[in-house]
């Protein structure tokens, strides 16, 4: 499949022997083969591969610092990469990159009861967090499910969110701190162990900034309490309409469930035949609901649940009666990208967000274009915040069904912005929905975000290529200001 | 006072910063000047935004409400509560602390001051809960960021930018904020004669359950005159926690704190006690007509006892967010300064609330000890404000 990428500087290819030399000054883990540079060569989005100029494994904040400095007085482009999960090739190399994987960076460096908070390094995997600090009774709330494999700082640069986001919120929600290094070398430390900072919330605009405006060396984040019972149900409807209107209505009651997952049809059996989670085959829309608090509270508030879905016409329910259960309920949904691996070469998964409301619409739609692309496609839902996660079915050894699922996945899209939604509710723009950020934002807002990102990184050379557009016009360079409707040239194609 | 302009809708605000960026012009953004916070800034021309007013859109069902940024947080929460909804962050109303009575200003205002309350500690501060928005930059050029759906990695979120900048990057045109339902119940558990190291070992004890305590602060004992309510024991230290949530739960709740506390003298708040405690604590009342200067102070929690053992002794204070905040007052410009480099050296933040207008022209008004991080915040202020028209000087001196 062919990228537009930002063109490679030949200089620098050019210079390749040499850079690698100056690099091993400032660390001893470069990699310049071509078989040392092939793991890295793509992430969780495989259908895209490109091998960097060189990789560096650095090992602390100094050698991120001088390395990045070195890059940026030579002009040389930089990558960040975590564990390589990401799922819109967002540490996608490009040919005359460096790529810095923050792999050796694989240390916890605290664990702070008093203030309720954990210093890692970020190559530390999410689910190690909560593995250090489980004895006490703690652990980290957002829980993707390739929690086992990313990376902390993969997890703050795609603003990361799990099935307990609805609840306990997003990466973003849960950071109090990070040392970042910026393009320059210069490091700076944000926040801390406190709750707020004053001054602009750099935190919260580095939060889910796929890597563009600095490198993540710490970061300190919020542990809680394990809540004293969780309970999960399941209930099946005999058709997503009514599985939808059962989330709107569950949550403007004013109950918070801990997740609220739904999966239609194809994706019940396909998990069912492959992790056996004992889902009923008959129903038409599973919802996954997750109470957790006091006992009492949460046995009142399955009540509460079961009750509105009796209104909405459920077909089907179970109650978890034990933790195993409960985590059996789970283990079909975390394991739905296995099991659309398993009945497809391949698939993409798209990850739209849209208002509560519009899931039966949107999902109508999606149906549709599964018709007219004539593709097979799964979905699961983080139903009680709106977020989608169509997975779309393809064989790769044809070269237009790629073409054919990319353009599928777009309308999907498309049709969540129309609605009212957003492109990306947690895995980021990367390279993947770059020309669709036109979609949601005009020229002003696109060229007030770049220039958010000059002051970061003045040169571009951060991840560049990710997150705005190439092939629209407006995003090369330059401001046009648009004002009272006048503008040079009011008919040609920009934002 | 210099002129005030007060235009009714974008293109104007449009229009009005377009000008003045070319010329560069000056200006002081208002809400509806309810807040005197931040330094005095010195500008030609003054934008007021209250005349940029009304809901947008309001869906109880999907928890969100969309208004235009002068709106005041009066009608909002007037109309929050006709659906039986609030503001998870609790924006509190300045207006006790800077005229004695309730004035809680504009909602552009209370974003661009990030103002959150007591359950904070809990949900996350204002910041958090800003969905998107709408704004004109210092060019004049209309910009937006962010939706009104909860889940968005869809560029940067410059939401977290604007919440907290005091106006200096942008005027706000238009917000969408989060929104939840009211909890059903609260009740507080009140802990009396604790001294300030006690207290915070006591929230450490509370935050180490699974209770979900929703507001924990502590007020020593010359300074809970004004909680005048039946169940508050006087001429004590209070430690209070609210728990929140439905009925049977609450009760549930505090039972488990009678047990853990058993040893302790305590009292328990009903609803409606609870809510007047919480609100009278939130709007700082402590601080009602009192001619000192007022800071806020955010500090790790472990080492809250350490600045009060040095300073408690000249101030005037109490502690919010479960010992992660301190509210206090002080005559002294030398404790201030005192203050701010202990504030520095802790990983503290300390900013001014109140002052008087001549400590604000010549003061720092934000307490920032990394020239890195002063370097970098004025290449962000200048991303949207190339001209510095916007505020300037408000946050810091040149920025
Ligand atoms: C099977 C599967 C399931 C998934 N489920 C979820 C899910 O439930 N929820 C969810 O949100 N995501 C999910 N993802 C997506 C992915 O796991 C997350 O986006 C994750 O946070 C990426 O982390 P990583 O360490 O693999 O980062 P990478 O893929 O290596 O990098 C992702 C981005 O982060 C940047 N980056 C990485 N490390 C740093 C650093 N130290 N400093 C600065 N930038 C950095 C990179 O440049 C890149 O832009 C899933 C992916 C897979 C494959
Ligand atoms: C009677 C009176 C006397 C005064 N005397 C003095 C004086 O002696 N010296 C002096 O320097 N000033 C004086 N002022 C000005 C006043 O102190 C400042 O205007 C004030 O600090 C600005 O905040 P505010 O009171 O408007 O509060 P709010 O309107 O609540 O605003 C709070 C903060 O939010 C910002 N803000 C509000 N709305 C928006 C929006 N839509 N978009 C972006 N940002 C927004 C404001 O810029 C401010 O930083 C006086 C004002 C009055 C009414």
């Amino acid at each position: 499949m062919v990228l537009h990428l930002p063109e490679a500087d030949q200089k620098i290819l050019d210079n390749k022997s040499l850079i690698v030399k100056e690099l091993n000054r400032f660390t001893c883990n470069v990699l310049s083969d071509n078989d040392e540079l092939r793991p890295y060569e793509t992430d969780g989005l495989n259908v895209y591969k490109q091998k960097p100029l060189a990789v560096v494994l650095p090992e602390n904040t100094k050698e991120v610092s001088e390395i990045l400095k070195y890059c940026y007085q030579h002009n040389i482009k930089v990558v960040p990469r975590g564990a390589g999960t990401g799922l819109s090739g967002g540490s996608l190399p490009l040919k005359d990159c460096v790529l810095m994987s923050m792999g050796k960076f694989n240390k916890i460096l605290e664990k702070d009861f008093k203030n309720r908070c954990v210093v890692t390094q970020p190559g530390v995997t999410n689910l190690a967090i909560t593995q250090a600090v489980q004895d006490q009774g703690y652990y980290y709330a957002p829980d993707p499910s390739s929690q086992l494999a990313c990376s902390i700082g993969g997890n703050i640069a795609e603003n990361s969110g799990g099935v307990h986001s609805l609840k306990y919120g997003t990466t973003t929600n849960n950071v109090l701190g990070v040392e970042i290094v910026l393009i320059d070398g210069t490091i700076l430390r944000i926040g801390g162990k406190h709750l707020d900072s004053e001054g602009y919330d750099l935190l919260g605009v580095f939060m889910g900034s796929e890597g563009l405006l600095g490198v993540v060396t710490e970061a300190t984040v919020k542990i809680l309490k394990k809540p004293e019972a969780v309970r999960a149900v399941l209930i099946g409807f005999n058709s997503i309409e009514d599985a939808g209107s059962c989330v709107s209505d569950v949550i403007s009651k004013g109950i918070v469930p801990a997740g609220m997952e739904i999966m239609d049809k194809p994706l019940i059996i396909a998990t069912e035949n492959y992790a056996k989670a004992g889902y009923p085959r008959d129903v038409e829309a599973l919802l996954i609901v997750e109470i957790d608090g006091t006992a009492s509270e949460v046995e009142a508030m399955i009540q509460k649940v079961l009750d509105i879905a009796k209104m909405n016409k459920a077909s089907y329910n179970k109650a978890s009666n034990s933790d195993e259960e409960r985590m059996k309920f789970w283990k079909g949904r975390k394991a739905a990208f296995s099991a659309c691996g398993v009945i497809s070469p391949d698939y993409i998964c798209m990850d739209g967000s849209i208002p509560r409301n519009k899931l039966a619409d949107v999902l109508g739609y999606i149906n549709q274009l599964s018709k007219k692309y004539n593709l097979r496609v799964a979905n699961c839902f983080h139903a009680g915040d709106g977020n989608l996660h169509p997975l779309i079915m393809f064989d790769s050894n044809d070269p237009k069904e790629l073409k054919k699922a990319e353009d599928f996945g777009a309308d999907i899209l498309k049709y969540c912005v129309k609605v009212g939604g957003v492109l990306s509710g947690e895995h980021g723009i990367g390279v993947e929905k770059r020309e669709l950020m036109c979609e949601m934002f005009n020229n002003n807002d696109i060229q007030q975000q770049l220039s958010l990102k000059k002051a970061f990184d003045k040169k571009n050379l951060l991840n560049p290529g990710k997150v705005y557009p190439i092939l629209h016009r407006c995003a090369e360079e330059g401001r046009i200001h648009i004002h009272k409707g006048k503008t040079k040239f009011p008919d040609l194609p920009r934002f | 006072m210099n002129d005030i302009y007060s235009p009714v809708n974008e293109k104007e605000v449009s229009d009005f910063i377009y000008e003045c960026h070319k010329d560069s012009s000056p200006i002081e953004i208002i809400g509806n000047n309810s807040k005197k916070i931040g330094r005095v800034i010195q500008c030609s021309k003054t934008l007021c935004l209250e005349n940029i007013n009304g809901i947008i859109e309001y869906f109880p069902e999907e928890l969100y409400i969309k208004v235009k940024a002068g709106t005041s947080l009066e009608e909002i929460e007037n109309t929050l509560d006709s659906k039986n909804q609030t503001f998870g962050f609790e924006p509190m109303d300045l207006g006790f602390l800077y005229e004695g009575k309730s004035r809680g200003g504009t909602i552009g205002g209370v974003v661009a001051c990030n103002l959150s309350g007591p359950r904070r500690f809990k949900i996350g501060a204002l910041r958090d809960h800003l969905l998107g928005f709408k704004a004109i930059n210092g060019s004049g050029e209309q910009i937006k960021s962010g939706g009104t759906v909860v889940k968005n990695v869809t560029g940067y979120d410059l939401s977290k930018l604007v919440s907290g900048s005091y106006g200096t990057l942008c005027a706000l045109t238009e917000v969408t904020l989060k929104v939840l339902p009211k909890y059903e119940y609260q009740e507080t558990f009140c802990i009396y004669g604790l001294t300030h190291n006690e207290a915070i070992n006591f929230f450490s004890t509370a935050m180490d359950t699974s209770l979900e305590i929703s507001g924990a602060c502590f007020y020593p004992a010359d300074n809970t005159g004004f909680f005048r309510l039946n169940d508050v024991k006087q001429n004590n230290s209070i430690l209070s926690l609210r728990v929140e949530g439905p009925k049977t739960s609450v009760q549930e709740r505090i039972q488990q704190l009678r047990k853990i506390f058993v040893a302790s003298d305590y009292s328990v708040l009903d609803i409606f006690q609870s809510k007047a405690f919480w609100n009278l604590s939130k709007n700082l009342e402590l601080f009602k007509n009192i001619n000192e200067i007022v800071c806020k102070l955010s500090l790790p929690i472990t080492n809250a006892s350490e600045f009060l053992s040095k300073f408690s002794n000249d101030i005037k204070y109490f502690i919010d967010w479960a010992g992660g905040l301190i509210w206090l007052s002080t005559k002294d410009i030398e404790t201030i300064s005192k203050m701010r480099i202990f504030s520095v050296k802790n990983n503290g933040h300390l900013t001014i609330y109140k002052s008087d207008d001549n400590y604000r022209r010549t003061e720092e008004f934000l307490t920032c000890g990394d020239t890195n991080f002063k370097i970098l915040s004025s290449k962000i202020k200048k991303s949207f404000d190339p001209n510095l028209i916007l505020n300037p000087g408000k946050m810091y001196a040149g920025i």
